[in-house]
């Protein structure tokens, strides 16, 4: 009782510097220079040591990060962005010729946030097919403010800014993220320690090391006490989809029906309730925060009697709770399907081909426009939903563009290609003793703001 | 034993034939002996293994039994006592199996509603709410491929269940509850029982067999019963019992064990066999050695008593082969006296027939020269003075014929002298073709009468000979054809190759030889001409001899004879080497 009439009191006295956090994920981040995320490790890991110009809020407004202050001309289609005073890790600091130098190579990387700043900004097209190295669009001004000038008007013009595919490193690859990385992503993990002159300030923690579950429990004495470990108490909010993706050209997925009662055939309230703690039923791709949702109407108790037989293989993703997994592939076996579940790692789940993939999706912005756009390309959508998108990103009201992304995902999800089943937040718990953890839109963990008790 | 039996039959002596005779009698008890202790030892081998897999099957079959007699207990216990008292709700519901079963001590509690839909499930959770997707083992109902959670998904694995009805909040369900006959458990059973335990599935085509198991991987038909199958290159034996209509429990062990231990056993048996060969035949040697050694020590005394040797060597033997010996020894005694009195009558006739051809020889040109001697004095004692023109004739023709005997006896000492200097012969290659053309020049002239004819074979080898000697046998024989035909007729010499050498053959057309004659041709001093020594072809025979040769005579009366010299050509190479 003393003791924890102790801790209640170190509690209470609040957020102090120093201590170390030690976060055991299942799998391991195996690249640590800007680039759009493959899993929770990576996404973990860019936002320890990577910082962009802007973030988003839940409803795609830019915040500033590196970026202090933003402020557009020419209806919209000329931003200029004036950087805070920062320092890369490597102590130089952050000037807007890295952020130009930054934002050419992300505008060549696989990002799709990548894709859609480049569709819109003026040269971005030709410059991203590497046909010039011309970039009109993109220009710096002085050493703190830089200039985006767009081909057309966006409605969300600055938010592709936010992907951590557009971090910003200096000359010699230094990020200016809150944490210093001591030592290079391995099987075993990653130590980072705090960043002094990060443009937030310090954060509280002294060091924050990722490792992998097993390297945690081998390498331990203690038998693997991390402070933070995947498959604890989640941690809100339910942003990530757990999302089942059909290929519609492998048998016998390739008729739309089978599809349709694969997707109506899931009990998403009992799949939620049962098998997925902290989770929520997901009837629709975005979560309410993202895009608010139209009306639902399925007839999935009819439809889950109609058998559809054949075998199916189902790729799922290392970071699906296995409870879920199991649900799933229970409900497809009730249809008649004989599925073959195999596991894959997170990081593939999204890059690998497989029939069907059950997996867990963050968007790698936080934007209803740029996720959709992610998952169209996920699903493979065709022309009518690209251009249904690139139309919904000129409409600059908002909600005649929210209508418009709405009937955009009811199209895309109508497919049944992309089928969400439950809305699950951050698989990751923390002792007690932990505080400050944060989960974004995005699936990455904040942790500028925590700290530990002594 | 065939090359023994190979070795008598061609007749390689006595020994040989003892040792095949030894070996025969010793082999087939023996391999007879080694045959049976194998097949003895083998089927003890194979009664213990069927014994063992027949005991691992007895104890899999216990095992599933206690396992569903456990289940069941534990299933009936639920059903009747905390079904009833379990919480329903919804929540609850969910997790109600789990708790009954660990309670229970059942991995495997599923509680079904009455249309076959999972209320409650411990091993398949995420089949809450869903039809059931397991399947009885044909022809039991206690064995199910259960689906059960598994990864990120699920699998069928192989169950002992127990059913029973009851009620859960008032509605009608079935308790269904037991263990998994999984990998796990086969492994502990192959492991308490030393072999490879496995269930097979043969509607499914399925094993259930742990991990590493090679049965995993096997291809036989489990309803033979037993057998032995090449898995991965190991030879497994088996066993197999039926559990359900289309579930068998199989149990196997490596047949290379086995295998190796009648190795074993057939290598001892071999080993043994092997050794009491090498003892029989040990004793073969030494006994036939000493049966053979004094029978081959006689034969060889036999063969020198051919060969005219008649001294006596005693046969070391106490048996009947000593007393063989011994009796062979008082023959040879007798046959060296009787040759040596043989040769002593010999040696006496001998002298008397020299004697006496020496008296006839002596006394034909002794008498002659006596009655001329006789003639010449009574003319010098008749009364008056003698006619000195008469007597001078008288004395001259008297004279003459006393040369002329005096003459003829010194020939008769010359060939008699001839005839006992002769000289051993200087071999030298001698081309016989030459020869004979060298000896016939000689006789032409004085054959005048008579055809003489040549047949030399060309590229006839060289016969080692002395010139001298085979030129005077050759004259010997020409000679007398000649003198066989006074009035003509045809002299044949031939020569040609034989298997023993050349041969040289002298024909004549004369009046032949009568088979007393012929038979008595080569003795010394017989002859059947006037004024003959019969020595002419005794020193024929005698020369050929010397040579290493032969001389042989075929005569047709009224129709000739032949003589032929065979002569050998390989002194020639001891000759010249």
């Amino acid at each position: 009782m003393a003791l924890g009439a102790g801790r209640s009191a170190l509690s209470a006295l609040g957020p102090r510097y120093g201590g170390e956090l030690r976060i055991a994920l299942a799998d391991a981040a195996t690249r640590i220079e800007p680039s759009a995320p493959r899993g929770l490790a990576e996404r973990i890991l860019a936002g320890l040591v990577h910082e962009t110009l802007l973030g988003v809020d839940e409803e795609g407004r830019a915040r500033p990060a590196l970026a202090q202050s933003w402020a557009s001309a020419v209806d919209g289609r000329e931003w200029t962005l004036r950087l805070a005073p920062a320092t890369f890790h490597d102590g130089t600091p952050v000037g807007s010729a890295d952020a130009v130098r930054g934002l050419r190579r992300f505008l060549r990387s696989e990002s799709v946030a990548a894709v859609h700043l480049a569709r819109v900004l003026d040269g971005g097209e030709e410059y991203r097919r590497g046909s010039t190295d011309a970039l009109a669009g993109l220009s710096a001004l002085d050493d703190a403010r830089l200039v985006l000038r767009f081909r057309v008007s966006s409605a969300v013009p600055l938010a592709p800014l936010a992907s951590p595919a557009a971090a910003i490193v200096s000359a010699r690859g230094a990020g200016a993220g809150p944490f210093v990385p001591t030592t290079p992503p391995s099987a075993r993990g990653v130590s980072a320690t705090a960043f002094g002159r990060h443009v937030r300030g310090r954060p509280f923690l002294d060091v924050v090391r990722l490792s992998t579950a097993a390297a945690t429990d081998r390498g331990r004495p203690d038998g693997g006490s991390a402070d933070v470990t995947s498959g604890g108490v989640s941690l809100p909010p339910a942003t990530g989809l757990l999302l089942l993706l059909l290929d519609p050209a492998a048998p016998p997925l390739a008729e739309g029906r089978a599809r349709a009662l694969i997707a109506a055939s899931v009990d998403r309230g009992q799949l939620a309730r049962h098998f997925l703690p902290g989770g929520e039923p997901a009837d629709v791709l975005l979560a309410p925060t993202l895009l608010a949702p139209l009306p639902v109407s399925a007839a999935r108790g009819a439809a889950s009697l109609t058998p559809v037989s054949g075998r199916l293989l189902l790729k799922v993703a290392s970071d699906v709770p296995q409870s879920a997994s199991q649900r799933v592939v229970a409900h497809l076996a009730a249809l008649g399907l004989e599925v073959q579940a195999v596991a894959v790692p997170a990081a593939l789940a999204v890059t690998t081909a497989g029939p069907a993939r059950l997996l867990v999706w963050y968007p790698e912005v936080a934007e209803a426009g740029l996720a959709l756009e992610e998952l169209a390309a996920l699903a493979g959508a065709g022309p009518p939903v690209r251009l249904a998108l690139e139309a919904a990103d000129s409409v600059r009201d908002f909600d005649r563009r929210r209508a418009e992304l709405q009937r955009i995902e009811e199209t895309l999800r109508g497919t049944h290609v992309l089928v969400p089943l439950a809305r699950l937040p951050l698989p990751l718990g923390a002792r007690s003793g932990v505080h400050g953890l944060r989960a974004t839109a995005s699936g990455a963990l904040l942790l500028e703001n925590a700290w530990v008790e002594p | 034993v065939s090359r023994f039996t190979e070795a008598g039959r061609r007749g390689q002596g006595l020994r040989g034939r003892l040792l095949a005779a030894f070996v025969l009698v010793a082999v087939p008890p023996l391999l007879l002996f080694a045959v049976f202790v194998m097949a003895l030892v083998s089927d003890r081998l194979e009664r213990a293994a069927r014994q063992r897999l027949g005991q691992g099957l007895d104890g899999v079959r216990a095992r599933v039994s206690g396992l569903q007699r456990q289940a069941d207990a534990a299933v009936a216990a639920i059903v009747r006592e905390k079904l009833s008292s379990t919480a329903v709700s919804e929540d609850k519901a969910h997790t109600a199996a789990d708790e009954l079963g660990a309670s229970h001590g059942l991995p495997l509690l599923e509680i079904i509603d009455g249309s076959g839909r999972v209320l409650s499930s411990r091993h398949w959770p995420a089949g809450v709410g869903l039809p059931e997707g397991d399947r009885e083992v044909a022809g039991t109902s206690d064995l199910r491929w259960e689906t059960v959670a598994e990864d990120y998904g699920a699998a069928e694995r192989l169950a002992v269940v127990a059913t029973r009805p009851g009620t859960w909040a008032g509605t009608p369900v079935v308790v269904r509850g037991g263990f998994l006959l999984d990998a796990t458990m086969l492994g502990e059973l192959s492991d308490l029982m030393g072999a490879e335990v496995a269930l097979r599935d043969t509607a499914r085509g399925r094993w259930v067999a742990r991990a590493d198991s090679p049965l995993a991987k096997a291809q036989f038909d489990p309803s033979k019963g037993d057998g032995t199958a090449d898995i991965s290159g190991t030879v497994y034996r088996w066993a197999a019992a039926p559990l359900g209509a289309s579930l068998w429990e199989v149990i196997a062990v490596p047949h290379t064990l086995l295998a190796e231990f009648t190795r074993g056993v057939r290598r001892l048996t071999l080993g043994v066999a092997a050794l009491a060969l090498l003892a029989a035949l040990t004793t073969a040697l030494v006994l036939s050695g000493r049966i053979a050694g004094p029978v081959r020590e006689l034969a060889a005394r036999a063969r020198g008593v051919g060969a005219g040797d008649l001294e006596h060597t005693a046969v070391e033997a106490s048996d009947e082969v000593g007393e063989l010996a011994r009796a062979f020894a008082s023959m040879t005694h007798e046959l060296r006296t009787s040759r040596e009195r043989l040769v002593q009558a010999e040696r006496v006739a001998a002298w008397r027939e020299m004697a006496r051809r020496l008296a006839h020889e002596l006394k034909n040109p002794i008498f002659p020269i006596q009655l001329s001697i006789e003639t010449l004095r009574r003319a010098l004692d008749q009364e008056g003075a003698p006619d000195a023109q008469r007597f001078q004739a008288l004395f001259r023709e008297s004279s003459d014929t006393i040369l002329d005997e005096l003459r003829s006896l010194r020939s008769i000492v010359e060939e008699f002298s001839q005839f006992a200097r002769m000289p051993p012969p200087r071999l030298a290659p001698t081309d016989l073709g030459d020869l004979v053309e060298r000896v016939l020049a000689l006789y032409r002239a004085r054959a005048a009468a008579v055809r003489i004819e040549t047949g030399l074979a060309p590229g006839l080898p060289a016969v080692p000979a002395d010139r001298d000697l085979l030129g005077r046998a050759l004259g010997n024989l020409v000679a007398n054809a000649l003198e066989a035909m006074p009035d003509g007729g045809t002299l044949s010499v031939k020569t040609r190759a034989v298997e023993e050498g050349v041969a040289l053959e002298v024909s004549d057309t004369g009046p032949g030889l009568t088979e007393e004659q012929r038979t008595r041709l080569f003795t010394p001093y017989y002859t059947t001409k006037k004024g003959g020594t019969g020595l002419g072809l005794a020193i024929v025979q005698g020369i050929v001899s010397d040579h290493g040769g032969r001389i042989q005579v075929q005569s047709t009366p009224g129709a000739g004879t032949t003589f032929t010299l065979v002569l050998p050509v390989s002194i020639m190479a001891e000759a010249t080497t």
